[in-house]
């Protein structure tokens, strides 16, 4: 159990060196960077740039400067945005709670259509409806969120005139975006339930358990479906980090104040901090999404957690 | 039943290499702005008047052939990483399998608007990103693989008859991990696809006005509302491929 809560801090240290190094790699002067954001003036003098690379402790060695930001980072302080001049981590955690509402409804749709349609696929293999469901999840998966989006916008804010084409604020603003976002989670989903279901009603419990008198309904259900739980937390696991930060795609164009909008509007606006203080929240989420998976997995299945106890 | 998809390959391949004879694809006609299809444009014009069949075929050179580019490179390097760590497991292999795991959890577009951070915006920054990550699947597979066919009695025998670890890898182990890994190859493809014409729809790759799928689809998108089949025509092209590749590998597993 430790063993695989040890990489965590190791993993998270190595990407705070990674993300202190960031402003140096991109070559872009700090102080240089603030005083444009705050001053108009083309060329600013030498006084006002000493004061500002003062203000921000640059005028240290590069192992100080780490080690400073490194204490004030984890006391919760990841400096003040270059053009907002707000504290980033309060921007971060705005946009956070906002992708993490995103992320939780198309996880949960993404979970509830693709473990239905692949256990009802797998209830009769090649027949007409695991066909279909076959045929629409490599059509899930091979369709971009930047594809998908402006057609679902054409057809239900525009043709169908619905619901609103972009904007937050609503329960009205949620649905497109949600239903973008839910479209590859569901189509791998029900390809991988699909395929376990399947494998498990070849097994020899199943026709033992119709044999003791269940409905062919709960057999499927109890037995055919208990181990696609397992596959489908661990395949959530692995979209929590693409769908918290890795919606861009879907808060670009629905106009979404999330955290992937917040770091690209930062890439362009070269707004270090918050890309900074954006990646850190980024790698922490990914890697603990990636420690509860394997915790609940090892909790649903006891094979692997008696292989766990023995190694 | 595998020459439609191997045809339909070749066919796409050859469209994207005799594509930019056919004509000029940034020559704007400004009498056909936003036209639809015509004899003399067969897919219609953009916002530009610029011809929609030239500017796909274009694109399908620049978004494929970096697609294609991608894949041949980070496929090469991670099957040899992932081969050496599943043959000689040791401390050196289980810090590659936990970078191959980290760097997997994290979605690709944040390294994506990283590479454009410290490089700036463009092909540089989005070739950048998809090598840094796009080892990673290939690795992962290539260990997997490996560590199941080390056991096996061909390679004790070649051991036995004293092969060096290169030339077991390369000679015995290499011929029985190609299939699986080829049809790997193909979903990386589509994977790819999908992520080089994303980056270059959000402006972090190839930027307009070079032909690219998901940049043709970000310029077009401003008329959607008017004229969709701008959006539309880069749109099934992408899908397209995407579903091209990702079938004819899952044929090539099976």
């Amino acid at each position: 159990m430790l063993r695989r809560l040890l990489p965590v801090p190791l993993v998270l240290l190595a990407a705070s060196v990674l993300v202190f190094a960031l402003p140096r790699l991109t070559g872009v002067d700090v102080s240089r960077a603030v005083l444009r954001a705050r001053v108009s003036a083309e060329v600013p003098d030498a006084a006002t740039e000493a004061r500002v690379a003062a203000e921000f402790g640059l005028d240290a060695s590069a192992p100080v400067q780490y080690l400073r930001w490194l204490g004030a980072a984890l006391r919760g302080d990841l400096g003040l945005g270059f053009v907002s001049r707000e504290p980033v981590l309060d921007q971060v955690g705005d946009a956070l709670a906002v992708s993490g509402l995103l992320t939780v409804l198309a996880l949960g749709l993404a979970a509830v259509v693709g473990v239905t349609a692949g256990v009802y696929a797998a209830h009769r293999p090649g027949g007409p409806f695991d066909r279909a469901v076959g045929a629409l999840a490599v059509a899930g998966v091979a369709v971009p969120e930047f594809v998908l989006a402006p057609w679902l916008v054409l057809v239900f804010a525009v043709g169908a005139g619905a619901l609103p084409a972009l904007g937050w604020g609503g329960p009205q603003h949620v649905v497109l975006p949600v239903l973008t976002l839910a479209v590859y989670p569901a189509a791998l989903a029900a390809q991988l339930v699909r395929a376990e279901t399947a494998d498990v009603l070849t097994r020899a419990h199943v026709p033992l358990a119709r044999a003791k008198g269940l409905t062919a309904r709960r057999v499927l259900w109890r037995h055919g479906a208990r181990l696609a739980t397992t596959s489908v937390t661990s395949l959530s696991g692995m979209f929590v980090a693409g769908l918290l930060g890795g919606s861009v795609v879907v808060e670009v164009v629905f106009g979404i104040p999330g955290l992937g909008r917040l770091l690209y509007d930062a890439v362009l606006a070269q707004d270090l901090p918050v890309i900074q203080a954006g990646t850190l929240a980024l790698v922490a989420v990914a890697v603990l999404a990636g420690v509860l998976v394997e915790l609940a997995g090892l909790a649903a299945d006891p094979v692997a957690r008696s292989r766990e106890a023995v190694s | 039943m595998n020459r439609w998809w191997v045809g339909g390959a070749a066919l796409v391949a050859v469209a994207a290499v005799l594509g930019p004879l056919l004509g000029d694809p940034d020559a704007a006609d400004f009498a056909a702005i936003l036209a639809g299809p015509s004899p003399a444009h067969p897919l219609g014009t953009d916002q530009l008047g610029r011809d929609l069949l030239l500017r796909l075929l274009a694109g399908a050179q620049l978004t494929l052939g970096i697609s294609v580019v991608t894949v041949l490179v980070t496929g090469a390097v991670g099957t040899a990483a992932g081969m050496a760590a599943g043959y000689r497991e040791g401390p050196g292999a289980r810090v590659l399998l936990r970078t191959v795991d980290v760097l997997a959890a994290l979605p690709i577009i944040l390294f994506g608007l990283l590479a454009a951070a410290v490089l700036g915006p463009g092909i540089g920054s989005l070739l950048a990103a998809v090598w840094l990550v796009g080892w990673t699947p290939f690795a992962r597979q290539a260990y997997q693989l490996t560590v199941a066919e080390k056991g096996r009695a061909y390679v004790e025998g070649a051991v036995a008859l004293g092969a060096g670890p290169a030339r077991v890898l390369l000679r015995h182990v290499a011929r029985n991990l190609a299939p699986p890994l080829l049809a790997h190859a193909c979903v990386r493809f589509a994977a790819t696809l999908l992520t080089v014409s994303g980056l270059s729809f959000l402006g972090l790759g190839v930027a307009p006005p070079t032909a690219e799928w998901g940049a043709m689809v970000a310029e077009g998108r401003e008329y959607l509302f008017v004229a969709p089949h701008v959006v539309l025509v880069p749109s099934v092209a992408v899908v397209a491929v995407a579903v091209l590749v990702t079938v004819a590998g899952r044929r090539m597993a099976t």
